[in-house]
Parts: C-alpha cells; sequence; structure tokens
C-alpha cells in the first residue's frame, strides 16, 4: 500500500495528464456523436424512404461491429485517400460515428413511445409537420430517453480509451507506458482504473441530478 | 475484385474462430459467474449485498480494455504465468460477469411482490422460494438483457488485440501491416463481426419485443 502511494505520487503529474486528454477526448466526441444522431434521425422523420434504408444499415454496421475495427478503419485507410488526420481526430470521429448511431436508435425509440395524438394535436393546431417535430415530438422523446442518453454517454467516456490503440496519450496509454518506465506492472492500473472510476462516478451522478430536474420540471 | 481480402480470407477465418471460441468461453463463464453472484446478492446478508454491489460498480465503471490490462499485469504478480489469451478470458469473464449479476438483480427485483407473498403464505422457506418461484420467473426475464451483454462482450473480444492475445482484430492488423490494404481488410473484417453478432442482434430484439407484449 504504501509503494503505491509513493508510485502514485510520483506518476500523479502524468496521470493527470492522461485524465485531461481523456476527458478532452469525451467532451470533443460527444457532443459530436449527438450531433450526428439528430442528423441520422431526418431521413425518418421527412419520410425519405431510400435515405432511411441507408441509415438503418448503417446504424446495423455500427451497432454489430467493434468500434476498435472502425477506428482503425479510419486511422490506417483515410491516408490511403490522401487524409491525414491526427489519431485523435480519427478517435473521436470513430467514437462519435458509432456512438451517434446507438443515439439514434435510441432518439427514435423514444419518438415511437410517444402518442399518436401529439402528431394530430400538432397539426390540428396549425403547426408544420417540421414544426410539430421540432416543438412538440422532440422536445417530448427527449426528456423521455434522457436515462437512457446518459447511460450511453457514460460507455462512450469508456470507450475513449481504445484511442490508446492508435497512439493517443489518454489515461490508458498512460498507464502502458507508465508501466515500461518505472518497472511497477498493475499498480500503474490500479490508477488508471480509479481515475476512469472517478469519471464515470461523477458523470453519472451529474447525469442524474439533471434527469431528476427534468422529470420535476417537464415529466 | 478484392484481391487482398480474398487471399488472405482463410487467415482471417482463423482468426474468427479464435474470436468466437473467446466470446463463447467468456459468455458462457460470465454468465454462469454474474447470474451466481446475483443470486447470492439477492438471499446473502448485508455484507455480502454490499460486496456485490461494490464489484458492479466498480467494474461497470471502468473501461474493458483496463480491466484487460489489469489482468494482463496482475495474474503474473500473484504468480500465475498465462498467456495474452488466456489472461484476457479471465479479466472479461469477471468483467461481462459484472454486467450480468446487474441484470440478475434487475430481473429478481422484477418479479410481481404478490409472487413472494403467495410462496410465503405456502410456507416455503427463502431457499426454497428462491429456487422454486423467484428464479424461474427472473431467468425468462434474464435472457434478453443477456444476449445484449453478450454482444457488448463479443465485440470487446476486439480489444484483446490491443493486449496481445491473437484473434480475429489481431490478424487483420498483421494483414493491413503486410499488404497496407487498410479498407478492404478492416471492412471485410467489420463484415465478419457483423455476421457473428447480427443474428444475436435479431434474436434479443425480436425477445425484447415478444416479452413486451406480455405485460
Amino acid at each position: 500500500m504504501e509503494a503505491f502511494i509513493v508510485f502514485f505520487t510520483r506518476y500523479l503529474p502524468a496521470f493527470a495528464d492522461g485524465f485531461l486528454i481523456t476527458t478532452w477526448v469525451a467532451a470533443l466526441a460527444a457532443p459530436t456523436a449527438m450531433i450526428w444522431a439528430l442528423v441520422l434521425i431526418i431521413p425518418r422523420l421527412a419520410r425519405w424512404k431510400w435515405l432511411t434504408r441507408l441509415v438503418d444499415g448503417y446504424v446495423e454496421i455500427m451497432r454489430n461491429s467493434p468500434l476498435l475495427v472502425q477506428m482503425y478503419l479510419l486511422y490506417f485507410g483515410l491516408p490511403l485517400l490522401g487524409i491525414f488526420w491526427s489519431s485523435i481526430v480519427c478517435g473521436v470521429i470513430a467514437i462519435a460515428l458509432q456512438h451517434g448511431a446507438f443515439l439514434s436508435e435510441i432518439l427514435r425509440s423514444g419518438i415511437q413511445s410517444l402518442s399518436q395524438r401529439q402528431w394530430e394535436a400538432g397539426s390540428a393546431i396549425g403547426l408544420r409537420r417540421s414544426a410539430v417535430i421540432r416543438l412538440v415530438i422532440l422536445p417530448q422523446a427527449f426528456i423521455r430517453v434522457l436515462p437512457a442518453l446518459g447511460n450511453q454517454l457514460i460507455v462512450l467516456v469508456k470507450d475513449t480509451s481504445l484511442v490508446s490503440a492508435i497512439g493517443v496519450m489518454d489515461l490508458t496509454l498512460t498507464g502502458k507506458v507508465t508501466i515500461e518506465r518505472s518497472g511497477a506492472s498493475f499498480e500503474a492500473f490500479i490508477a488508471v482504473a480509479m481515475f476512469y472510476l472517478v469519471l464515470t462516478t461523477v458523470l453519472g451522478l451529474a447525469l442524474r441530478v439533471v434527469e431528476v430536474r427534468a422529470a420535476r420540471r417537464y415529466g | 475484385m478484392f484481391p487482398v481480402l480474398q487471399s488472405s480470407l482463410p487467415y482471417l477465418l482463423q482468426g474468427a474462430v479464435y474470436t468466437i471460441v473467446l466470446s463463447a468461453i467468456v459468455v458462457v463463464f460470465g454468465t454462469i459467474l454474474g447470474v451466481g453472484v446475483g443470486v447470492l446478492a439477492a438471499v446473502g446478508g448485508k455484507a455480502l449485498r454490499a460486496a456485490v454491489t461494490a464489484y458492479i460498480f466498480v467494474f461497470r465503471g471502468i473501461p474493458v480494455l483496463v480491466v484487460m490490462f489489469l489482468g494482463f499485469y496482475s495474474f503474473p504478480a500473484m504468480g500465475l504465468r498465462l498467456d495474452a489469451y488466456t489472461a484476457v478470458a479471465v479479466s472479461m469473464i469477471v468483467y461481462v460477469a459484472a454486467f450480468v449479476a446487474e441484470a440478475t438483480r434487475g430481473a429478481i427485483a422484477a418479479v410481481p411482490a404478490g409472487q413472494l407473498e403467495a410462496a410465503k403464505s405456502l410456507g416455503m422457506r427463502k431457499g426454497m422460494m428462491m429456487r422454486e418461484i423467484i428464479l424461474p420467473q427472473a431467468m425468462r426475464l434474464l435472457i434478453a438483457p443477456v444476449l445484449n451483454i453478450s454482444l457488448m462482450a463479443i465485440k470487446q473480444t476486439s480489444y484483446a488485440s490491443i493486449v496481445g492475445a491473437w484473434e480475429l482484430s489481431f490478424a487483420a492488423r498483421e494483414v493491413v501491416e503486410r499488404t497496407l490494404a487498410a479498407f478492404q481488410i478492416f471492412l471485410g473484417v467489420m463484415i465478419i463481426y457483423f455476421v457473428i453478432c447480427y443474428p444475436l442482434s435479431l434474436a434479443a430484439r425480436a425477445l425484447e419485443k415478444r416479452l413486451a407484449f406480455d405485460h
């Protein structure tokens, strides 16, 4: 235990840097994924049949193959097209592409769970379909699936650990590098695990507060 | 049309076999351990319940990749000489079991209270009540969540390649390093994973729907 504390304090700056990078990747990927999810449900709401089918296919492939391989595809594939993005950008985009698919499924289930009368009521007071979606459907669906969106966000934070595989110096890679440098072994990953636990717990608590507030205000 | 993918397909499929075997081991033992832990928490005392809660909280809060590294580096420190594949398998079993345990607790809690009261009024003891009344109903509720957890686990076996265990994703990286055909290979590998996962995905969705209609 004492050895662990000595090790921990000695390498704290490195872990803190890794922690910041992990937070940064998550902070970039989460809003990007959410925006992508909203884009993905547009064809269904606008009743563009072919595009809806295309999106459905995309969502199925994203949901049923590993994020790591998708990330490799971007990171090793894009340079062949003459596109040289940094590993952090590739990582963020890969995460957003997969999590956008998951989030759009969640939003879709929220929209489907609303009563048909909401649509009818909206058009009965003279709103156009686009206005009904924007003012009536989406806000209610969003509140309803807030817990599911929050869970997905926590999965996203944990998935940022994969950017270590393409060379981003996040918490996970910091753990590995520290082992090589310090001669410590699993202690490094106990420290890494603690940092992730703090991150996901704080985020989970914050999301809980948001959920309770939203339920009280709109529920 | 895709010469590199065609010529390396046998190699990749061999990797897919390793992926499937790893997935099967993780899913089977993870489910057994997870259900066991979940049931133990339901019948056990306060201390046991607290321990299970802590276990679930910790493992659900950290990335599986970190758990793999943790296992990979701690087994030698415990005097166990395991290869990367086994280390990953053991780590993943413990990780997946935490999710299954949480689902088991949820399924047990979802059995209507009236069932419990009826069993009590028949004079059943706790163990018998669990075995005869609660568990059979809870297990039914557990099938769809466990399928979803299995899907998660199958996709996560690809992270084993980062720790150094040879399976489909590792094989894919080897081929790409040799041939630079990143698009063909990684797209092909995504399709192989899709073929493995999609039937399970459909089954999970169908079950969810069927169970939803029961209520």
